[in-house]
């Protein structure tokens, strides 16, 4: 880009930043990042987890205090201290986890988000005229709302609506949008973007996407930003750039170890049978809905879905996390109900997702939470009574050493680990030892490539190896790599199964939308 | 890393503790001075009153017993992650219990009515807590709030058995049941005047110091109060294991009202409520649910107590000037919660 | 109850009224004080140290300057102060609010006790009742329909505080905070500042209702005079639903259930009325069941609440 762009970009963009660094204590999050905002158009963020996009975003959204640089909204500096403040320069921001108070109405988070312009300190709410105004409002934008359901009875669809009507109320000139797609289905996707890309055209509103599916920032954008560890990697308008420029300005020249080896299986030795299961979620509604399924050793058996459409209550049933509501599960053949002895017995493991969150204890021990599987062996406790420190620590520091956990010190407690080794100490725990039967939820979620590829090829080895492995994924593309069978999870109800020579993705992504 | 990570959360709780304490002494002297009386002599006082003699430590002791089996009630289910806060109700149904199996077993050998009353005090304090506990891994009930209602629950069925069923005529002014019989009175331990309660107390904490320290079991509970999920991922009995804790919990302060029936009052009355459930909660607080520490600072509390009748006397101070001191030392110990892990932080470098 | 004696058994009706009506009013405002605080996203156990302080300083405050009136400002005053400690101490981080409460109070009842000391014996002017059955010739319905103001105060309280969250700013803010703290911070509300407020000015109301303790009945100062009614304004909430005016007939029904085992001594009931006593705390421990699942949060409850945790 020449200097004279620069300036001409510089001087319509509707909103800059200069130089905006952010440090958390030891860790530069942000690093001289330099983004400008036309003032109309979609603007993609892209970048891989941890790249340093959502640290970004929030700066702009009055959350966080940049360490250094300058915010300009308007052509004017400004200093964000707080979300009020961001909203005041006309910043709207869609976040990735809903900030919807879910036991109030519709109507009652958008009265309380959006004051009226009678200023905030109207003391009395005027109910009527207040669904009157919203009313019409949302009459006016492309998306719709019913006003007086509670929010958690939504969809996280319509949840995904409702905030984007709530910030396009307040009239905002810049509204970002951090990952909106993770949590629609492919076709919500499109309408959501679609309405967007017009709105961008007709008015003066600049979007900002978050987003690391590279299929959007190519149907949507206008322009797009790539970061990587913090720092701007490229610029430019979506025209001049293709595919690969894109992906390594994103992932750098990073050694990605190889895709793995399939092995020929037999894979007619049923060892999980999953017959007629049901189950509710935290709120007492039916997520898992009648569910069969088999996974046989040697294969990988991938579930695939939207989130939210019934994967975690079913990798949770099958932890042991969630009592079933009706049917069974059968491992080898045997009634299966996750006690201790039958987990040993069976040899059944389970890896779910945010492992630090669902499956460690983040203040014990590195070594305490290598042991969870085996502390009351007879090798490692006095008649499975009393434990035994010396055996437990031998065996803390070759799962490590296997696994490449670091830093190599079994006494940090777990939480002081990074996202990616909290990842390998828990495969090194359900891993470490011979099993027949591995269920996996999203194993990659917020890794970088590297790590994500050690993590594909353990589980194809483990398959290789005559696992029976069940991948519950959020990512379609995770599930073409590794799966050899799919089957695609709707509203709770198991819709669709295919083999992997007949998946295509059309096909699966409408069928995770119930077609 | 050069020092050891438990070395530095170890070092920063002795820090935080003692930085309490002089906090607490701090407001403590302004509120004795404002109240007119000499901080140092108040001080003092505390000190005689509370260790300053063997007499001043066999009341310390005394009043210590009761104590450290009452925050056991709280300590243990704090290892899973609960809050229990019905020391005060165990206690009573305990006190209860074994003012009834006394009754019932007199003419027995003394040793068997005292073991009948230890065990009547257990079971029933322990299904006291244990239901709670029940509650809320089978129905998700708040074992907080369900444990204070009931609470409230022993004291009624206390007033109305001591009132009723179990009433004894002769008691006159305060309603209570007959008298286990002074033979059957637990007595001192020998070479001292203090009963039998802090031996109880004492082996109560030593034993299930072990059994959560040292044992698979413990390990299990520490799993399941770190964090359920990964409890139920590794197929431990969270189901048995926080009953048993419940059970273990509820029977501490059982014994705990037995210790006050046959060590003290003689009979079940409307004395068992006394406050040491609430004392014993500060006391499992203080001890940061650390199974070890509750004897010594249970002491510390006992001593704190057995020192506000020399206040009285020397300074006419009311005798609530030990209550306040806890209120003090117990908000200032929550409050020091939250300087924890900046003392000493552990760092890690990326190592990815 | 020996008015209720001249009725017969017709006495055990109005003396429960009666009694309610009088019993409840402590029950009223602790629970509303308490509501408020819960349905910002914080529990506050330490009513009862509330509670007796207010009761203290009421009655200190009447004694010496001779208005009852003044005393009830004064409890108001000590308790917004009490519930502003709880507050700041619970902003803090890991703090545990639960056990919070307990540390105030045993810190507010040994204060009460300790500052106390002087005014077990003086008699302080007490609150006037007002006499809404003066038409009557019974001495019995007379006495019955002795109302004291702050049971009006209360009554008016508890609407005003269900408007105040059903159709103001307010109201909707302090219930977003108490719902989900993320949404808060997303509409830029002060999480900890609205919970500090709510916890102060729930704290302002329990004073008042130890206020009544000491001013109006039982109407002295003695360190046996709260009855657990701090204590019980937890259950309370969780009885009347996070509701006010539900909070009313909850405190209508424990101060009845309390005023029933008076009223049965009055004709010859003696034995048995502890049990009548613990009625309200049974009942609450059976709403607690019902309302809890193992699957989900506590019914009805503020999502953000931190007795709401399930496993």
């Amino acid at each position: 880009m020449t200097v004279s762009n620069d300036k001409r970009a510089a001087s319509r963009a509707i909103l800059e930043t200069l130089g905006v660094g952010k440090v958390f204590g030891a860790t530069r999050a942000l690093d001289d990042v330099t983004l400008r905002v036309a003032p109309r158009g979609i603007h993609a963020l892209l970048g891989e987890n941890g790249a340093g996009k959502s640290t970004l975003v929030k700066c702009l959204a009055g959350f966080h205090r940049p360490s250094s640089g300058q915010i300009m909204i308007g052509g004017r500096e400004r200093v964000l201290r707080s979300p009020r403040d961001a909203h005041a320069a006309g910043v709207g921001m869609v976040y990735q986890h809903f900030t919807l108070a879910p036991n109030l109405t519709v109507l009652e988070n958008l009265v309380l988000a959006v004051p009226d312009r009678n200023g905030v300190s109207a003391r009395r709410i005027d109910w009527k005229a207040e669904r009157a105004r919203f009313a019409q409002q949302i009459d006016e934008l492309p998306f719709d709302a019913d006003l007086d359901v509670t929010v958690s009875s939504l969809s996280s669809g319509q949840k995904q609506k409702v905030e984007i009507i709530k910030q396009l109320c307040l009239g905002p000139r810049i509204l970002i949008l951090d990952e909106p797609t993770s949590v629609l289905t492919p076709d919500e996707a499109d309408e959501v973007l679609g309405t967007l890309h017009e709105m961008t055209r007709d008015q003066d509103l600049a979007v900002i996407l978050i987003t690391h599916k590279m299929r959007e920032v190519f149907a949507y954008a206008d322009r797009v930003t790539v970061l990587r560890g913090g720092r701007v990697t490229g610029d430019d308008e979506i025209g001049a750039l293709d595919a690969d420029a894109l992906s390594e300005m994103m992932i750098g020249e990073v050694e990605i170890a190889k895709s793995p080896e399939r092995a020929p299986t037999a894979a007619d030795n049923v060892l999980l049978r999953i017959e007629n299961l049901s189950a509710d979620n935290d709120r007492g509604v039916r997520a898992l809905d009648d569910v069969n399924l088999t996974v046989a050793a040697g294969e990988i058996v991938g579930v695939a879905g939207v989130s939210g459409n019934g994967q975690t209550e079913l990798a949770q049933v099958l932890a042991g996390q969630r009592r079933a509501m009706a049917g069974r599960i059968q491992v080898h053949e045997e009634v299966y109900s996750g006690t201790r002895a039958e987990i040993s017995r069976h040899g059944m493991h389970c890896l779910p997702e945010e492992p630090l969150r669902n499956a460690c204890v983040p203040d014990m021990s590195v070594a305490d939470n290598l042991a969870f599987r085996h502390f009351d062996r007879p090798e490692y406790s006095l008649g499975g009574l009393f434990m035994r420190g010396a055996p437990l620590a031998r065996r803390a520091a070759t799962l490590m050493e296997r696994f490449n956990v670091k830093p190599r010190e079994p006494r940090l407690p777990m939480a002081s680990l990074s996202g990616g080794n909290v990842q390998r100490a828990a495969l090194a725990r359900e891993l470490g030892e011979d099993v027949d039967i591995l269920v996996v939820t999203n194993p990659c979620f917020g890794l970088d490539v590297a790590a994500v590829a050690q993590i594909h090829a353990q589980l194809m080895d483990a398959r290789n190896a005559g696992t029976a492995v069940l991948l519950i994924s959020e990512d379609l593309d995770e599930l073409l790599t590794l799966a050899d069978r799919l089957v695609v999870l709707f509203e709770g109800r198991a819709v669709h199964e295919c083999t992997r020579e007949q998946a295509d993705r059309r096909g699966i992504g409408q069928k995770m939308t119930g077609y | 890393m050069t020092s050891h990570p438990g070395l530095r959360l170890a070092a920063e709780s002795v820090v935080l503790i003692l930085a309490t304490f002089a906090a607490t002494a701090l407001l403590f002297a302004l509120f004795v001075a404002a109240a007119g009386a000499p901080p140092t002599g108040v001080f003092y006082d505390i000190y005689l009153g509370a260790f300053g003699s063997w007499f001043s430590w066999q009341n310390t002791l005394t009043r210590a017993a009761p104590f450290m089996l009452a925050a056991l009630c709280t300590a243990l289910p704090a290892r899973l992650g609960l809050l229990v806060i019905g020391n005060e109700g165990a206690l009573v149904i305990g006190g209860v219990a074994a003012a009834a199996a006394g009754i019932s077993l007199n003419g027995v050998a003394p040793l068997a009515v005292q073991v009948g009353m230890f065990v009547a005090a257990a079971v029933a304090g322990g299904l006291w807590i244990a239901g709670a506990l029940a509650l809320r891994h089978y129905r998700g009930v708040n074992e907080t709030i369900s444990t204070l209602l009931l609470n409230y629950l022993a004291i009624a069925l206390l007033l109305w058995l001591v009132g009723g069923p179990l009433h004894d005529p002769a008691s006159l002014n305060k309603p209570s049941t007959p008298s286990i019989g002074s033979a059957n009175m637990l007595g001192d331990m020998p070479g001292m005047s203090v009963h039998w309660g802090l031996a109880y107390g004492v082996i109560a904490c030593a034993l299930l110091f072990v059994l959560f320290r040292y044992t698979t079991f413990g390990f299990a509970a520490r799993i399941i109060g770190g964090n359920v999920r990964a409890a139920q991922l590794n197929g431990l009995a969270v189901a048995r294991i926080t009953l048993i804790v419940g059970f273990l919990a509820g029977a501490a302060a059982g014994v705990a009202g037995m210790v006050e029936v046959a060590a003290v009052h003689g009979r079940a009355n409307e004395s068992l409520v006394a406050g040491y459930g609430y004392v014993g909660i500060l006391v499992a607080f203080l001890a940061r649910q650390n199974l070890a520490m509750i004897v010594p600072v249970a002491i510390l509390l006992g001593g704190i107590e057995a020192s506000g009748g020399l206040l009285q006397r020397h300074f006419e101070l009311p005798d609530a000037t030990t209550t306040v001191l806890q209120g003090t030392l117990f908000m200032l110990l929550l409050a020091s919660e939250s300087l924890r892990g900046r003392i000493f932080p552990i760092r890690v470098q990326e190592a990815n | 109850m020996e008015g209720a004696a001249d009725l017969g058994w017709w006495g055990v009706p109005l003396a429960l009224l009666a009694g309610a009506v009088r019993a409840s009013t402590p029950f009223l405002f602790v629970s509303l004080g308490e509501c408020l605080t819960e349905k910002s996203g914080r529990i506050n156990l330490g009513l009862e140290g509330t509670l007796v302080m207010g009761a203290m300083i009421a009655y200190g405050i009447s004694f010496l300057t001779g208005s009852p009136w003044l005393g009830v400002a004064g409890a108001a005053g000590v308790g917004l102060v009490m519930g502003a400690l709880h507050g700041v101490i619970c902003g803090l981080p890991r703090v545990n609010h639960i056990a919070v409460g307990i540390a105030l109070m045993i810190f507010g009842v040994g204060l009460a006790f300790f500052l106390g000391k002087p005014l077990i014996q003086p008699s302080a002017p007490q609150l006037p009742g007002l006499a809404l059955g003066a038409w009557s010739d019974s001495r019995a319905v007379r006495a019955a329909l002795n109302v004291n103001a702050l049971f009006i105060i209360g009554v008016i309280l508890t609407f005003v505080m269900a408007w105040m969250f059903r159709s103001t700013r307010i109201g909707l803010a302090i219930r977003t905070v108490g719902d989900s703290r993320d949404a808060a911070r997303a509409v830029g509300l002060d999480v900890k500042r609205i919970r500090l407020l709510t916890t102060a000015v729930g704290g302002a109301f329990a004073g008042v209702g130890g206020s009544f303790l000491s001013l109006y009945y039982p109407g002295s100062w003695n360190e046996g005079l709260s009855s657990g009614q701090g204590l019980m304004a937890v259950a309370l909430v969780i009885f009347a639903r996070w509701d006010p005016i539900k909070c009313l007939y909850a405190s209508l029904l424990f101060g009845g259930a309390g005023a029933l085992g008076p009223a049965l001594q009055g004709v010859g009931i003696s034995t048995g009325y502890y049990l009548f006593n613990a009625t309200p705390y049974l009942l609450t421990l059976i709403v607690m069941i019902a309302a809890s699942s193992r699957d989900r949060a506590l019914a009805g409850a503020p999502g953000d609440l931190s007795i709401n945790s399930s496993s």
